[in-house]
């Protein structure tokens, strides 16, 4: 099910995910989506999220001698990442309230 | 920091490298060495090079804003819409030859179809207004930039002039080697009245052989994206700046969204022959509108969106 799960996930959003963190470059931030999240982002897409993100002041890039260049979340790119995070918190709360009222669901 | 987990590298892979080499030159100088780098630890297969190249569209079509100053961001909506536009220009010559030259019959049949007769109307009136859009927004930005590359003595640009020289000369030589090929291959008394089905387009009712209008048709296309490609390159290479800039930008909105709307009104006219009128259309397969239909809108939104990004960038106040 993790191919499926591709489709629905957010890139953006499972990159400030991962730089709420630490400051990560692009490999890094790939095998964190991967091993935490269960997406594996390609290069082509994690680089148009990175220059969507930077593009809008929500993540910056750090120096680097490396051509592995990291980046980090802006001021911004958190509280946008919060606000996200809160309005999938209620979807999700919804949902599970309802699939246990319906459906006998017993949480994960 | 989190510490790089490096892959025995596999080098970026020749796809890779020509999928990035599809991306704009200033988002390649930008993140070109980091997907790179990304490419080579994490491997690049078909099908991330197949992703890579995907994501070079909406590179072109929607350019990061951080990535261009207010006049990089016109000259590069400009580069965009000069494309989008001739390929536009070139679908409107092939309905013009399909549709409005067919001539014969196409009189009674206006009057039956009004729909037909205000779409001709409104393609008409929409292509002499974008047509006359762009010479006003291009003539004065393509002076000032040929009067930068002609310079003074010993300041002449040749390769910027050959550029500027590409939008005018071959346009000319397609179109004059054009007239003599159709006159060489003419076709006497061919004409299609009453209507039989042929399987490939005619011009004007069968004047020259379909192959040889397919040909044409292929050479118009090549001659107008080496026309842009000659635009796009002196934007490029001359990088120019401030009111003829701002004043093509904004022809380029008005010429765009012209233009769209003479594609709109060709494929009510299309669809309204093929479906009323089929002996008046010189295309009698479906597969043949099922390529121009989606050619048009594509050609059309690429314009129009590059143009209002354009529009954006000159409402911008200047930097001083």
């Amino acid at each position: 099910m993790r191919d499926r799960l591709d489709r629905w996930a957010d890139p953006p959003l499972l990159v400030l995910a991962s730089l709420a963190e630490e400051p990560r470059h692009g490999y890094a931030i790939t095998q964190d989506i991967a091993d935490t999240m269960g997406v594996r982002l390609s290069a082509g897409t994690l680089y148009a999220v990175i220059s969507r993100l930077e593009s809008r002041g929500l993540i910056e890039p750090l120096e680097s001698d490396d051509r592995r260049r990291p980046y980090r979340l802006t001021a911004a790119g958190a509280t946008e990442l919060a606000e996200q995070s809160e309005r999938m918190h209620q979807v999700a709360s919804v949902a599970q309230r309802r699939l246990r009222a319906n459906y006998g669901w017993a949480g994960a | 920091m989190s510490a790089r987990q490096p892959r025995p590298a596999q080098g970026a892979g020749v796809l890779a490298r020509v999928a990035l080499g599809l991306y704009p030159p200033a988002w390649r100088a930008r993140y070109g060495d980091e997907v790179r780098a990304l490419l080579e630890d994490s491997g690049a297969g078909v099908r991330a090079a197949a992703i890579l190249a995907w994501h070079a569209v909406p590179a072109w079509a929607c350019p990061a804003r951080h990535l261009y100053d207010r006049p990089g961001r016109m000259r590069a909506s400009l580069a965009a819409v000069g494309m989008a536009w001739v390929l536009l220009a070139g679908l409107a010559a092939v309905f013009v030859q399909l549709a409005q030259a067919q001539g014969s019959s196409q009189t009674l049949t206006l009057a039956s179809y009004p729909v037909i007769q205000w779409s001709y109307w409104v393609f008409d009136g929409a292509v002499i207004i974008s047509v006359l859009a762009v010479a006003a927004g291009g003539v004065p930005l393509w002076l000032r930039m040929f009067r930068g590359a002609r310079g003074a003595r010993g300041a002449r640009r040749p390769r910027e002039l050959a550029c500027l020289l590409a939008p005018v000369v071959v346009p000319v030589v397609y179109l004059a080697g054009s007239t003599v090929i159709a006159g060489l291959v003419r076709q006497p008394a061919a004409r299609v009245v009453p209507w039989q089905p042929r399987p490939v387009a005619d011009l004007a009712n069968g004047m020259i052989g379909p192959w040889w209008f397919l040909a044409l048709v292929v050479a118009g296309f090549a001659a107008a994206v080496v026309s842009a490609a000659g635009l796009a390159l002196a934007l490029r290479r001359l990088r120019p700046d401030g009111p003829a800039v701002v004043l093509a930008t904004r022809a380029a909105g008005l010429a765009a969204a012209a233009m769209g709307l003479a594609g709109a009104a060709s494929i009510v006219a299309a669809i309204g022959l093929y479906l009323w009128a089929p002996a008046d259309a010189g295309y009698h397969e479906s597969w043949q509108l099922a390529v121009y239909l989606p050619a048009v809108l594509l050609a059309a939104g690429v314009a129009i969106i590059s143009a209002a990004r354009g529009i954006r960038a000159a409402r911008e106040p200047a930097v001083a």
